[in-house]
């Protein structure tokens, strides 16, 4: 990440509108059943996160949390 | 069109009366066939020979007026009735107002109100003045357990229906006031006494015991007067009255009763025997559902299932003699290789994404994405119409890869995949971005970033999509027989009707013996010997050569999985493997044992089994016996166990009725809570007070109370009407035990096979798979799924026996393309993956001179862990690939993110 | 007489499409036959908690 891109990301956090980007990678079986779900129920929570489907959280490789933070993302979400 | 064209208003039959449609029209949206058709009764042009609108403003083309009704000739093995239930006659519901006060409904009606699909879109007004009520009566037994209307049984769903639209109601309204008259609360389905307890207290629902006579208006509301159990008089004026009414026989049962030649009982239902209830009086002539009496969706749907076992029982021979299987074109692989081309469909499904997401900007978006070729915003994608034109669009612009941007994956992704499949695509092109369950239905409030996030997520779905590679669609051969645990008489029954079928079956029984709780049963509510039907089926079960029985076994270990389990089954000193394709659950339950009313303290103080097997000893006890008293819910409903043992109402009444016969000037008292003679049960509760056998209704704040003296035994109990506690002298006291669950917990950790938190199988799903459980190939019935009678317990069973047939009977099961690969050139045989696999779905062996690692692809489960640890990065998982992935991660961050 | 692989479904309601649906799984050919212009019965009147499209064929 270039120095002057972390700045402003630290300036964003310190501002009440910091609106964060946050890939998620949802279990089939539980995280993304839920979230289901909760679609079913209107639950209603932020619009932040980005999903991506895996068969189990087991699925997850390190090197997929390294690529989303140097990709951009403020969080990753991992459900399972 | 046809609709809006169309001069003659009918009534909506779908949404009971209270709205107004055309003689062209679609029963709903979702209708299937979901065509429209035309109301002939209505329509001019039919009755008339005039009018013709419709026929010429259809832009189809697809009114024909020259038509004519054409009878066709079916040759079949067998017939299944199923014609539902029908409507209470409106004379009875007139005594109550209805038809001539608007505000008076019945609870069909009250239905369609508070559905968002419904006339008023959800909300709830009187008829009268479309304004919100503030108070609603919900009268009970109307047209059941009345023989004023000749119905005299009881119709088993209404009390349910009235808490839940009552729950309804006071969600959408929660100033509303809502009171329920009740004659007794019957809510003993699996489950329904927890969801009453909670409406009560959640909604604060009145729960009122008493019949209400008559409605009357007074200055535009409803004035009510009833009778409480205590003989005091009450009146109180509502808003609105919505009617409970039962459920009849359908109104053309005598007509059916003489098409098909088939016996009815003397209420106009399918006559059934309790040993066999789904076979009529006709052979090859089966019936199922609220024809064979009043019963709710999960009962129906468990005698469907059963129904089908039985008439494929009697058709083993003739299985795929007559079906047409579906072929699909052969895969494009020249069109799969090509550079991706790539089809975006953005699914409105009506308002539910629509309503949030602006869909058609969605669209546009897509076109923007590299490789797409087509992009589409259809209004229903998983409806027929919509599935054949994604199939023609797929055709005709040779696209290779397809993104449907709609709902969820785990429910509709099969649906596309066979799409997919009907062109020549392989199935694993497709991936569909979740804009409605994780989109446009929970951001419902923030339109704009909705519409954001389902751009985001379509582009990384088409990320994905422009790395998928077509699967190969694994199959395993399924072992041809199944495992049975428990001998009674479920166990039993499912074990007849899948040898029947033409599978092997072996049962394995704890005890000495086959029959289970039969073995205590002397007589069936319908008046047979218990004991010779129980004979029958030990017999029949015994000379069936397709069965084999271990008794005195027990299951150790069941490993394996749908098709192909293998089972370790204990049989004292030595283990026997036996491997299957399906495993049954029937171990069944057993008598509560009580820990109070001085159960223990004297041989005169007896449970209801207890009493039935003394009486088969013979009835010289009775001869001193004068009082004799019976206590319900003896454990029972919150007393130790929380749930209601559904059937100890009947047992009572049965044995009342029995003691009767054999000593009729024994006076009898039933001290209860509820009265649970659900169905044609209510029947025999009738016949008991009219040769009088008194009934107490007790509260749980007060008790009976059983004292062991030194001479004799005296029972002391609240009487409501005279207001004070009597004291009778009791010469024999009879405990309603409950049924308590079995010793499920170990075959539970076996089988992974979850409990309800009573102690029971957990169904996978109570309305529409009562048989089947969480883990796949595994089907559950009897007591061990819940307490019922008999005549349940066999339905189910039969219908755990066809869903346990399905597998075998195909041969095969599909296992999802997901697997994980080994690269073998990549492998370095390290065994990471083998240690971590929770599946034991990869091995290490030796191929040439080193170890590689394999994948066991009918255990492989896809779940991963495998690929994210292997140090080489060898193992790639279907479907799921880094490469998939890292394009999902890319495409998240939305701006170019370098590969390095 | 060779027995038929054929059976028929009198009623398209829940009893009747499930009772359909097993039968067909376990190797028969079925004809529903209902009254009304679709099938699901009273069922699919029903509010929204238990959904239709559990019925669909």
């Amino acid at each position: 990440m270039a120095k002057e891109n972390a700045v402003t990301k630290e300036n964003e956090m310190t501002q009440e509108g910091f609106d964060p980007k946050i890939l998620g990678f949802f279990c089939h079986w539980c995280c993304y059943a839920a979230a289901d779900s909760a679609g079913v129920s209107r639950y209603q929570y932020p619009p932040n996160v980005r999903v991506i489907r895996v068969m189990c959280t087991g699925r997850i490789d390190a090197r997929f949390v390294i690529e989303a933070f140097r990709c951009g993302a403020d969080g990753v979400f991992t459900g399972g | 069109m046809c609709t809006m064209y169309c001069p003659r208003p009918v009534v909506d039959a779908y949404n009971e009366r209270l709205e107004i449609t055309r003689a062209p029209h679609i029963d709903y949206a979702q209708a299937i066939p979901s065509s429209y058709y035309i109301d002939a009764k209505a329509c001019l042009r039919v009755n008339f020979e005039t009018c013709n609108l419709c026929a010429q403003t259809c832009t189809a083309g697809a009114i024909d007026f020259s038509q004519k009704p054409k009878n066709l000739e079916l040759e079949v093995g067998a017939v299944v009735l199923t014609p539902g239930f029908g409507r209470v006659d409106s004379s009875v519901l007139e005594k109550f107002g209805y038809g001539k006060y608007p505000d008076v409904l019945t609870a069909f009606e009250f239905e369609r109100l508070t559905c968002a699909s419904g006339p008023t879109e959800g909300h709830i007004v009187r008829p009268s003045d479309n304004r919100p009520p503030r108070k609603i009566a919900f009268l009970q037994c109307i047209g059941s357990r009345d023989e004023t209307c000749g119905n005299g049984y009881c119709s088993s769903v209404c009390c349910m229906y009235a808490i839940k639209e009552a729950s309804v109601a006071k969600e959408h309204e929660p100033d509303l006031d809502v009171s329920i008259f009740f004659m007794d609360v019957r809510t003993q389905g699996k489950g329904f006494d927890d969801a009453r307890k909670r409406a009560q207290e959640k909604y604060g629902i009145n729960v009122i015991r008493a019949r209400v006579p008559r409605v009357d208006q007074v200055d535009g509301r409803l004035a009510l007067t009833w009778t409480t159990d205590d003989g005091k008089h009450h009146s109180g004026i509502f808003d609105m009255v919505v009617l409970s009414v039962g459920l009849e026989s359908p109104e053309d049962a005598e007509a059916l009763s003489k098409i098909a030649d088939i016996k009815l009982n003397n209420y106009n239902f399918c006559s059934t025997r309790v040993d066999s209830p789904l076979s009529t009086s006709r052979d090859g002539v089966f019936v199922a559902g609220a024809f064979q009496g009043p019963k709710d969706i999960p009962e129906s749907v468990t005698q469907a299932s059963g129904v089908a076992a039985i008439a494929s029982e009697l058709l083993a021979e003739a299985r795929n003699s007559q079906t047409v299987s579906i072929t699909y074109p052969e895969e494009n692989k020249a069109l799969e290789e090509q550079e991706p081309r790539i089809g975006i469909f953005v699914c409105h499904c009506g308002v539910n994404i629509a309503g949030v997401v602006d869909v058609k900007a969605v669209r546009d978006y897509a076109a923007s994405l590299p490789g797409v070729v087509l992009y589409e915003d259809p209004l229903y994608s998983c409806s027929q119409d919509a599935l054949k034109g994604i199939a023609e669009k797929i055709r005709d612009n040779n696209l290779n890869r397809v993104v449907i941007a709609a709902c969820s994956p785990r429910t509709h992704e099969p649906l596309f995949q066979e799409t997919l499949r009907s062109v020549g695509l392989n199935p694993a092109l497709v991936e569909m971005a979740n804009i409605r369950d994780q989109c446009a239905w929970v951001h419902a409030q923030e339109p704009e970033a909705a519409t954001e996030k389902a751009k985001d997520l379509v582009r990384m779905a088409a990320a994905k999509a422009r790395l998928l590679t077509p699967l190969e669609q694994p199959t395993v051969d399924v072992t041809p027989g199944a495992l049975v645990l428990g001998g009674g008489a479920a166990g039993m029954s499912a074990a007849l009707s899948i040898a029947d079928q033409g599978y092997s079956v072996t049962i394995v029984e704890k005890s000495r013996h086959l029959g289970g709780n039969l073995r205590r049963l002397q007589w069936t509510t319908d008046g047979q010997d218990a004991r010779k039907v129980m004979e029958d089926m030990i017999s029949s079960v015994e000379s069936h050569p397709g069965i084999e029985v271990l008794t005195g076994s027990t299951v150790e270990a069941i490993s394996g999985y749908v098709g192909n389990f293998t089972s370790t089954v204990s049989q004292g000193k030595k283990n026997r493997l036996i491997n299957h394709g399906v495993t049954v659950i029937a171990t069944g339950a057993r008598e509560y044992k009580p820990r109070s009313y001085a159960y223990g303290e004297s041989t005169r103080i007896v449970t209801q089994l207890e009493l039935e097997e003394k009486l088969a000893r013979g009835k010289s006890f009775l001869k001193n016996a004068r009082n004799i008293v019976m206590i319900q819910c003896v454990g029972s409903r919150g007393d130790d166990m929380s749930h209601c043992s559904r059937l100890c109402c009947t047992q009572a009444v049965k044995n009342a009725l029995k003691l009767k016969e054999l000593k009729p000037d024994c006076r009898i008292y039933i001290l209860y809570r509820d009265m649970r003679t659900y169905g044609f049960h209510e029947d025999a509760y009738r016949e008991a007070r009219e040769k009088g056998v008194i009934f107490l209704r007790y509260s749980t704040d007060k008790k009976p109370q059983v004292i062991k003296q030194a001479r004799g035994i005296k029972v002391r109990a609240f009487d409501r009407l005279l207001g004070e506690e009597i004291e009778i002298p009791a010469n024999l006291v009879v405990l309603s035990a409950g049924i308590a669950p079995g010793d499920n917990q170990e075959l539970s950790k076996i089988l992974k096979a979850p409990l309800t938190p009573e102690g029971f199988f957990l169904e996978a799903h109570a309305k529409l798979r009562p048989v089947e459980i969480a883990v796949d190939g595994v089907y559950l019935c009897g007591l061990a799924h819940g307490p019922k009678s008999l005549e349940e317990s066999v339905a189910q069973a039969k219908a755990a026996a066809a869903k346990a047939t399905i597998p075998l009977a195909k041969g095969k099961v599909a296992v999802a393309p997901i697997v994980s690969h080994v690269d073998q050139d990549a492998c370095i045989g390290c065994g990471i993956c083998e240690s971590l696999c929770p599946f034991n779905a990869i091995r290490l062996s030796k191929v040439g001179k080193r170890k590689k690692a394999q994948t066991i692809t009918a255990s492989c489960k896809g779940c991963g862990i495998c690929a994210s640890h292997c140090p080489t990065i060898a193992i790639s998982m279907g479907g799921f690939t880094d490469q998939a992935i890292m394009a999902q991660i890319h495409a998240f961050s939305g701006r170019q993110c370098d590969e390095g | 007489m060779a027995k038929s692989g054929a059976i028929m479904v009198l009623g398209g309601g829940v009893a009747g499409v499930q009772a359909a649906l097993d039968l067909a799984d376990l190797g028969y050919y079925v004809y529903i036959v209902e009254k009304k212009a679709s099938i699901g019965g009273v069922m699919a009147q029903l509010d929204k908690t238990f959904p239709t499209n559990d019925c669909a064929l």
